[in-house]
């Protein structure tokens, strides 16, 4: 069985560009996804969740989200449990300035030696949470923890791009399927052929990113592998 | 007599590319050193969460929006609040009028991402102004 895509955590953090926590917990999520945790970190922006397109509003779902706030409004909490799925956990700036002590941030565009320290102290503890995270597992179909009954039981203490989605044609339908594209690449590299093993391999993935209706899951195999068909014969073409 | 309008800024939020920063660098130096009195930022994370008070400000005023990347969010957002964009920065077309300032780094941009950010808030100053009814400002 190919592998799947490697587990990463999204980190969504507060666009509040007018307050100076706002500046940190951009800050604060660059240092974790640049320097601290960039092997496994991805981030998207949070307006993209309403102006972007339906690979952008799985995000959440496909990974386990932590929310990086700039102030307890929690903009960035509150909207990716809106618009894509409940954050698996998240951090709040003004909350690690007051329980680290450190002195009131100042400066939105350039943070003063306060902010640089809460931005450092706040990454810290998203890369924290992300070791966390990244050791338990994760349903991607669910959107949720594996084992947890409900997200009411998700932890949370006090902010790339969306997922490709291929749209098909099914029984005069048209079904999109989350992380489809992705699929398709990872068994092509893999010389996976066009066949009938290759479509039941292919399925038993897509499943695992989507909710299938099992009444209609022969007739989205066979459309799954035509468009498979047709992938490889694009990628062909190119070579 | 009506009290004159403020004109919205809204910029990007990304944090991917360098152009996303220079949004918010031009923005600020609009609304805190250029034209502290006749603008006001409106962050689009509040937008997002459909925050009242953001969303009157928006619809109730001109609006204008500085896009990092093409997919446009501060416009789209705007539009979607139930706003008009009165005015669309898309900061790689700045880029392409000022080729001599690149810009690199996103926590902190490069002299030329700074530059660029002081060419993109000359054109939003000049913006501001008409959008105004003002020559020059009132700011100097």
């Amino acid at each position: 069985m190919p592998e799947l895509p490697q587990k990463k955590v999204g980190i969504i953090a507060c666009s509040g560009e007018e307050l100076p926590e706002g500046t940190i917990a951009r800050l604060a999520a660059l240092q974790v996804l640049e320097q601290l945790r960039p092997g496994d970190t991805v981030t998207i922006c949070l307006p993209l969740f309403l102006a972007g397109g339906e690979g952008d509003r799985a995000f959440a779902k496909f990974y386990p989200t932590i929310a990086i706030d700039g102030c307890e409004k929690r903009c960035a909490f509150r909207g990716t449990e809106t618009y894509s799925n409940r954050p698996a956990a998240g951090i709040v700036v003004t909350e690690v300035i007051a329980q680290e002590g450190l002195e009131p941030p100042a400066g939105r565009r350039r943070l003063n030696e306060a902010g640089k320290q809460a931005a450092a102290r706040t990454a810290e503890r998203i890369a924290a949470r992300v070791d966390e995270l990244l050791g338990r597992a994760w349903s991607r179909r669910e959107g949720k923890f594996a084992g947890e009954p409900s997200s009411d039981e998700v932890t949370t203490c006090a902010c790339g791009s969306g997922i490709p989605v291929q749209k098909l044609q099914v029984n005069g339908h048209e079904v999109s399927l989350l992380a489809l594209p992705l699929l398709f690449q990872n068994m092509h590299e893999q010389k996976k052929p066009v066949s009938a093993e290759t479509g039941h391999e292919l399925m038993e993935m897509v499943k695992i990113y989507n909710a299938v209706d099992a009444s209609a899951a022969a007739e989205i195999e066979a459309a799954v592998l035509a468009a498979y068909a047709r992938y490889c014969a694009g990628q062909e073409a190119k070579a | 007599m009506t009290p004159p309008r403020k004109v919205m800024v809204i910029p990007c939020s990304g944090i991917g590319k360098s152009f996303g920063t220079v949004s918010r660098v031009a923005a600020y130096q609009v609304v805190e050193e250029d034209r502290p009195g006749q603008t006001q930022l409106v962050p689009l994370a509040l937008l997002v969460t459909g925050d009242e008070e953001s969303r009157r400000l928006v619809a109730e005023n001109p609006a204008v929006a500085i896009d990092g990347c093409k997919l446009a969010c501060a416009s789209k957002m705007i539009t979607q609040s139930g706003g008009q964009v009165a005015r669309e920065f898309a900061v790689l077309d700045v880029f392409r009028r000022y080729r001599e300032f690149k810009p690199e780094g996103i926590a902190e941009l490069n002299a030329g991402g700074e530059q660029l950010a002081a060419a993109l808030a000359r054109e939003m100053d000049a913006v501001v102004d008409e959008l105004t009814g003002e020559e020059g400002g009132s700011h100097a």
